[in-house]
């Protein structure tokens, strides 16, 4: 094997020299890096020489993917150890030469491109690059670590080619990643709090480190990253590591597309062209969940918006509050309209039983029964005067003695029964209710149920708690009336309209009437809801 | 016990004479009176434990009679038809008042409060304090009369912080601390307060609003006193509690 190489070497060799031999003047001599230097025919264009890598100080990079041939010389200071070093060329990767000693015997002394120092010098030979990538290494044995490598590139450098993406993000318990594998020219991501970073990974090639990635917002056109590092250690194919490249997420500052460009270090002075032909693109697709804002934004949303916005704000305000304050008078007109009419409402007394009452006391009195006519005076005094005193709110204890003292007028002149009944756990003194709010319903209890009954009629009134509602109900026996028709009597007509102008007073209450009606008997109940 | 009847119309004169007569044998009609200056003759006169004072005389009031004399020393019921003048006063005052037509019951209540406060001999000293409201304007009382078991005490109403029911009866918080209980319901001292400010929260509640700190939203409403004390506010009563405390 070792023999075909060292045949090869000699062809190649041979095939240089001859070439050499064939008009090519190699006269124009480039620092090729370390101790070397090349040679090229005068002729050739687009040669870049020497580039150093900023992460990579021992290597050197020749770019000259129009040249053919070149010629390699090493010189070395006068007080070098030459026998000490060694040299391996490799072309396309291949070894040609390896650990190979600099033949002593044809060093010369030369100046070296003009060097007033004189150097010991040789060459290493002369090659076709044109399409190849030769690399030389050279090193010393005392440092063997210390080497030179240099590199001669005689083709176009390929495009990168991104193999994917992943995002680093945290979850409950440390992090997680998700991966966008071979994208086609465009990747959306979308990044929440919980994302961390964006890792690029390229494909592996012997160059890596001649790629710069940058990263250019659309938008405004800024660079917003740029690496001219790859790192290694994480994605592997084919046992090899492949290089990548940590993207945080802050540099995505707005949603927006983003452009990654990666390309041939961007120290290279070579031509437009060239570099696009080697250059690979890709869109990336931000949506942030939260927007991030630059300064002059913030100081724009930070004092601008806000002045303007209290502006508005105040202007919305002041407006708001002259339509609530024009709301809130037209809203107590209406309270003070129903409170009005409630009162009026309140007010009327069905005159049939007032004329009825007096006309019964004008009868105790002519059956000379003075006690008695001067009780149901004084109840018929209390009752009017409760009318007349248009009081919004009294006490159950109050109702319920003008209720008895209604009832035992109305007594008088039908004779029937009645209870008033109030569970024992109602603060009777201290609840108090629209008044006037039951008077209607056993008004009608007396008219329409049982005053044809005479003494076998029967009214039960009670005052009960349920939860926190107060409920209220009426009962007779008596012949009962139909609920869905309108009744013409002036009390029930009147207690609807009371309950609606009541539920309109009481935002926070609701007043729920209900009327159960049979030929047994009528069942009224009057349920204040969350009044205790 | 030595009476005298006052009012400007003889049918309530007689009406009265005749209800006391027939219910109340322990009180001795000694005169009747139906103006002002006969009424205060018929006193000075017959120096009467107790007088019925009707309040509305013609152009006159009963409180013209108690003015022109100099010595108090007896007690009154006052009568009244249908009269919102000076019965507030006399509901500060804590003095006892009937309205007509007379109920046998409540005049026999009246009476046997009054033999118990002459068995007590105690200087009345609710007229003076009566006499003194009435020459303030409308509504500008700044002290009412609460009677205690053995005395009544005249309280600032700046000085109360807030009442609370306890069935028929109602304590009364003061500034200084004091807490006593009067035997009437929150319900007359809170149609009694309310004209002067004082917000019934709830139904055992009455509050000064001087003394409100602020309102907490917890449990759909809470006032909290600058006494550091935590009163609720029921629902039917929000509305006009908040509208209340707003005006402040």
């Amino acid at each position: 094997m070792k023999k075909i190489i060292f045949t090869l070497l000699a062809f190649v060799i041979s095939f240089a020299t001859v070439s050499a031999q064939k008009g090519i003047d190699f006269n124009h001599i480039y620092a090729a890096g370390g101790k070397l230097q090349m040679f090229i025919d005068s002729a050739a264009k687009n040669v870049h020489y020497s580039m150093v890598h900023p992460n990579l100080p021992n290597t050197f990079f020749n770019y000259m993917p129009d040249v053919n041939n070149i010629s390699i010389r090493i010189n070395f200071r006068k007080n070098i150890k030459v026998s000490n070093f060694r040299y391996t060329i490799l072309v396309d990767e291949k070894p040609v030469l390896v650990n190979q000693p600099i033949n002593e015997k044809k060093l010369e002394d030369t100046h070296a491109d003009g060097d007033e120092e004189v150097f010991s010098s040789t060459s290493l030979g002369t090659f076709p690059v044109k399409g190849k990538v030769i690399t030389v290494l050279v090193y010393s044995l005392e440092k063997p670590q210390d080497i030179d490598k240099s590199v001669f590139y005689g083709k176009s450098v390929p495009k990168a080619e991104i193999k994917g993406f992943s995002k680093l993000f945290k979850i409950e318990k440390g992090f997680d990643y998700s991966w966008v594998k071979e994208p086609k020219e465009r990747t959306n991501f979308t990044f929440s709090n919980n994302d961390l970073e964006l890792t690029l990974i390229k494909d592996r090639s012997d160059i890596d480190y001649v790629y710069t990635t940058t990263i250019r917002s659309k938008q405004t056109d800024e660079i917003v990253f740029e690496s001219t590092t790859w790192q290694y250690g994480g994605a592997v194919e084919e046992h090899h590591f492949l290089p990548f490249l940590n993207i945080d997420k802050n540099i995505f500052k707005k949603s927006g597309d983003y452009e990654i460009i990666i390309q041939p270090y961007s120290k290279w002075k070579i031509s437009a062209k060239d570099r696009e032909a080697s250059t690979v693109r890709h869109t990336l697709s931000i949506t942030l969940e939260e927007e991030n804002y630059t300064k002059r934004e913030l100081l724009l949303f930070g004092v601008a918006t806000p002045f303007t916005l209290c502006l508005v704000l105040l202007l919305v305000t002041y407006l708001i509050k002259r339509k609530n304050k024009k709301k809130l008078v037209e809203q107590e007109k209406q309270t003070n309209i129903a409170k009005l009419q409630l009162n009026s409402i309140r007010s009327q007394l069905n005159p049939h039983f007032l004329f009825n009452a007096l006309s019964g006391i004008q009868n105790l009195m002519n059956k000379n029964e003075i006690d008695n006519a001067n009780k149901y005076l004084s109840k018929f005094a209390r009752l009017t005067r409760n009318v007349l005193d248009d009081k919004e709110l009294i006490s159950l204890a109050q109702e319920k003695a003008l209720l008895d003292d209604y009832l035992q007028m109305e007594q008088l002149r039908f004779g029937f029964n009645y209870e008033i009944n109030a569970v024992e756990n109602l603060d009777l003194d201290n609840i108090e209710i629209p008044s006037m709010l039951l008077q209607p319903f056993v008004e009608n209890a007396v008219k329409h149920g049982t005053s044809q009954k005479a003494v076998d009629g029967q009214i039960i009134i009670s005052f009960n708690k349920q939860a926190n509602d107060l409920v209220l109900t009426v009962s007779d026996n008596g012949n009962g009336f139909d609920t869905n028709i309108k009744y013409n009597g002036l009390g029930l007509q009147l207690s609807d309209g009371r309950i609606a102008l009541l539920n309109s007073i009481y935002k926070e209450n609701r007043f729920i009437l209900e009327k159960q009606s049979s030929s047994k008997g009528t069942y009224i109940s009057l349920t204040l809801t969350d009044w205790l | 016990m030595k009476a005298i009847l006052i009012d400007d119309e003889i049918s309530n004169l007689e009406n009265l004479r005749a209800l006391l007569e027939k219910h109340c044998p322990q009180v001795n009609i000694l005169a009747t009176a139906q103006n002002v200056a006969d009424a205060v003759n018929a006193i000075e006169k017959h120096l009467p434990d107790l007088i019925f004072l009707d309040i509305q005389m013609g152009e006159q009031t009963g409180f013209d009679v108690l003015n022109l004399l100099p010595k108090r020393n007896f007690e009154v019921i006052f009568v009244t038809a249908y009269d919102q003048y000076g019965i507030q006063a006399v509901k500060f005052a804590a003095l006892d008042y009937l309205l007509k037509p007379v109920d046998i019951d409540e005049l026999k209540t009246a009476v046997s409060k009054v033999d118990r406060k002459l068995a007590a001999q105690s200087q009345n000293s609710q007229l003076d304090f009566l006499l003194q409201q009435l020459k303030r304007p409308e509504a500008a009382t700044s002290k009412i009369a609460l009677p205690m078991q053995s005395e009544i005490r005249y309280i600032a109403l700046s000085e109360i912080i807030r009442c609370e029911a306890d069935n028929t009866y109602t304590f009364f918080f003061l500034a200084n601390n004091e807490r006593f209980l009067v035997s009437k319901s929150l319900k007359e001292y809170a149609d009694l307060l309310k004209p002067n400010g004082f917000l019934r929260t709830h139904q055992s509640h009455l509050v000064n609003p001087k003394f409100v700190k602020s309102w907490l939203k917890e449990d759909g409403g809470i006032l909290l006193l600058t006494s550091g004390e935590k009163i609720p506010i029921s629902k039917p009563n929000k509305e006009m509690v908040k509208q209340a405390l707003q005006q402040l």
